[in-house]
């Protein structure tokens, strides 16, 4: 079913998702909470993701659903782990040069617009009757091999980097790499520790150091 | 909903995502930012896959390789944060100062 | 898109709903009778009134209030969960001629309602601002994505003997034998993934009682009522999702194809809900490595077994 046989619900639906898109995306950097606004972002790609079934890519939009919703849960835990203010209660401003970054983004949403206005582009829609998701899996693993086994290995290379980089192990051992992290501080600006920190992990590596000599 | 109109919502939700990149100082929010961007983009390559293609498979295709990218990101943007944090007990893009002179 | 509605707009929801209603009582039946057989009191026949007593007990019972709670995602996270079950339900075939949404690609359908249900259960746990429910919600997240990805495993080695996503195709393609015998390790991982993210029996751990309650500790009344509603009707389209993409659907000798369909629900069903008071209620820490060390090589397995299965 190409995209100009939908009927004109089809239109009004389109532009309650499109709306609800740019809201909820503008949304996301508005409201207090984080998992509120992680969940906002949510919605901005559930709404993109139904425009896109109503553009007839089936697989492309029900994937998207799939895969940003796991990924914005995820995000949502990290949020709540790594933010100072994660419930939202008292109002933080955490910006910097806002007036700055908005110049930009209304210059690369008018750049845009105008390319889209007054570009041309050529007139060839979806013919009707095309098993969408039958031609992609067969250009997936036919004509474009390489570029999917590309991205294969690209994502295996981020889950073994991704490991790497958080792992608690260290060359030193397991739990090493814990030790040679610093514990919190009491004031993230001073970097002041609490009293008998310092002290602990002098003892600590003195005891390492003991174990290296050939005593 | 007519070619001009999806592009014109995709060139929106970049614009979003730029601002929300550049002007937030948590890490975190700037990847949301960043996410933004990507999904104009996807969106962008739907609209012209459904309209000005023809149907070609590799329309899809590049929103499948930009949902990869996503993810990419995703997965160590959080895997850095980690690191950073761990090390440097910051969350803010404020607080990476070595570089500074 | 293509969602050829074989039933008309107005009938679809009436039908979900239905088969929801029926089910979730059903479970509930099911539930009460297990637990009197494994308590040992002995069944009696007031085990049918008893799910309708206790659902009326709920709906005058008076609803908590806590201190500042996301109102709207507390109210909405029972009625998510049920809407994402019902659209799981719709997808699924019930004779060669009849579903309620034929949807092109509804194993990927799937994935995303199983990826929204472990959304809406975080949301359960996290609005209404209070310790128990928000540590449920967080240590059932880890459960839950480690169960999503052996469910899209397992659902993709579904698919490949049919060349299609769609569920409709998938059934079909059973004609001659049962996934469940074509590919044996898929209906065991099946069952773990559909326990675990209906977090039913073992892998209760978003409403465990070791949290009081955990996601439900502050739900009581009509709250509570609609989130075990929800719960109980998420069963059954696993249930019905089961019996088509693993016990052949509608295929079946004398009787026609939804009765068969309905009496290979029922039968996973009770297998479910029996499971719950069966197996013991795993740890989170021990069940996620588990799962990534031991299911997920195993769900591989099951894909290679069906694609070499699906070789010409």
């Amino acid at each position: 079913m190409s995209p100009a046989d939908l009927p004109v619900g089809a239109d009004v639906a389109f532009w309650v998702f499109a709306l609800a898109a740019v809201a909820t995306g503008y949304r996301v950097f508005r409201t207090d909470s984080m998992v509120r606004s992680a969940f906002l972002l949510l919605a901005s790609f559930l709404n993109v993701g139904a425009i896109l079934l109503l553009l007839s890519a089936t697989y492309l939009g029900v994937a998207l659903f799939f895969m940003m919703t796991v990924e914005m849960m995820v995000m949502a835990i990290f949020m709540v782990a790594f933010m100072m203010n994660s419930a939202g209660l008292n109002p933080m401003s955490m910006t910097h040069r806002s007036g700055r970054a908005a110049v930009v983004g209304w210059l690369a949403f008018a750049g845009g617009a105008a390319v889209a206005l007054a570009g041309e582009f050529p007139d060839r829609p979806l013919p009707p009757g095309t098993d969408v998701i039958g031609t992609l899996g067969e250009e997936l693993l036919g004509d474009s091999m390489l570029t999917f086994e590309t991205a294969g290995v690209t994502l295996l290379a981020t889950m073994i980097g991704a490991v790497v980089l958080s792992s608690r192990r260290s060359r030193f051992g397991d739990e090493a790499g814990d030790d040679a992290s610093l514990p919190p501080t009491l004031d993230p600006e001073t970097g002041e520790y609490p009293a008998g920190v310092i002290a602990e992990r002098s003892g600590g590596h003195g005891g390492h150091g003991d174990h290296g000599g050939h005593g | 909903m007519s070619l001009e109109a999806v592009l014109v919502v995709a060139a929106a939700l970049v614009g979003l995502g730029l601002w929300g990149a550049l002007s937030q100082q948590s890490i975190v929010m700037v990847l949301m930012g960043i996410e933004l961007i990507v999904n104009g983009a996807m969106l962008a390559g739907g609209g012209l896959w459904a309209y000005a293609a023809g149907g070609a498979p590799e329309g899809q295709l590049l929103v499948i390789v930009a949902m990869a990218v996503m993810a990419v990101e995703m997965a160590v943007g959080f895997a850095l944060l980690v690191a950073l944090y761990r090390t440097r007990q910051v969350d803010m893009t404020d607080g990476l100062t070595s570089l500074r002179r | 898109m293509s969602p050829a509605l074989h039933a008309d707009v107005w009938a679809a929801p009436l039908i979900v709903g239905t088969v929801l209603a029926v089910g979730a009582y059903l479970v509930a039946v099911l539930d009460a009778a297990a637990t009197r057989v494994v308590a040992g009191t002995g069944l009696a026949p007031d085990v049918l009134i008893e799910p309708l007593r206790r659902a009326a007990l709920l709906v005058v019972q008076q609803r908590v209030v806590t201190e500042r709670p996301d109102a709207a995602s507390w109210a909405l996270a029972p009625a998510a969960y049920a809407g994402l079950a019902a659209a799981g339900l719709a997808v699924v075939p019930w004779s060669p001629s009849f579903s309620v949404a034929d949807v092109d690609a509804g194993i990927v359908v799937w994935g995303t309602v199983e990826s929204l249900a472990v959304v809406a259960v975080f949301l359960h746990g996290w609005s209404p601002n209070s310790h128990q429910p928000l540590m449920a919600a967080y240590r059932y997240v880890a459960v839950g994505l480690s169960c999503l990805l052996v469910s899209m495993f397992v659902l993709i080695a579904v698919a490949l003997p049919a060349e299609s996503l769609a569920l409709n195709a998938i059934v079909d393609a059973q004609a001659g034998l049962w996934n469940v015998v074509r590919h044996p390790l898929g209906l065991p991982l099946f069952a773990v993934v559909a326990l675990g993210i209906t977090f039913w029996g073992p892998m209760d751990l978003a409403d465990g009682a070791d949290l009081s309650g955990g996601t439900s500790a502050e739900a009581s009344g009509s709250q509570r009522l609609a989130w075990q509603g929800a719960r109980a009707a998420m069963l059954v389209s696993f249930a019905a999702l089961g019996s088509a993409a693993f016990l052949g659907g509608w295929h079946g000798p004398v009787l026609p194809g939804p009765v068969w369909m309905a009496a290979k629900t029922a039968a996973l069903l009770a297998l479910l809900v029996a499971a719950g008071h069966l197996v013991a209620r795993v740890r989170a820490e021990r069940f996620v490595t588990w799962c990534w060390t031991v299911l997920l090589p195993l769900a591989f397995l099951d894909l290679v077994v069906a694609g070499l299965g699906a070789l010409p």
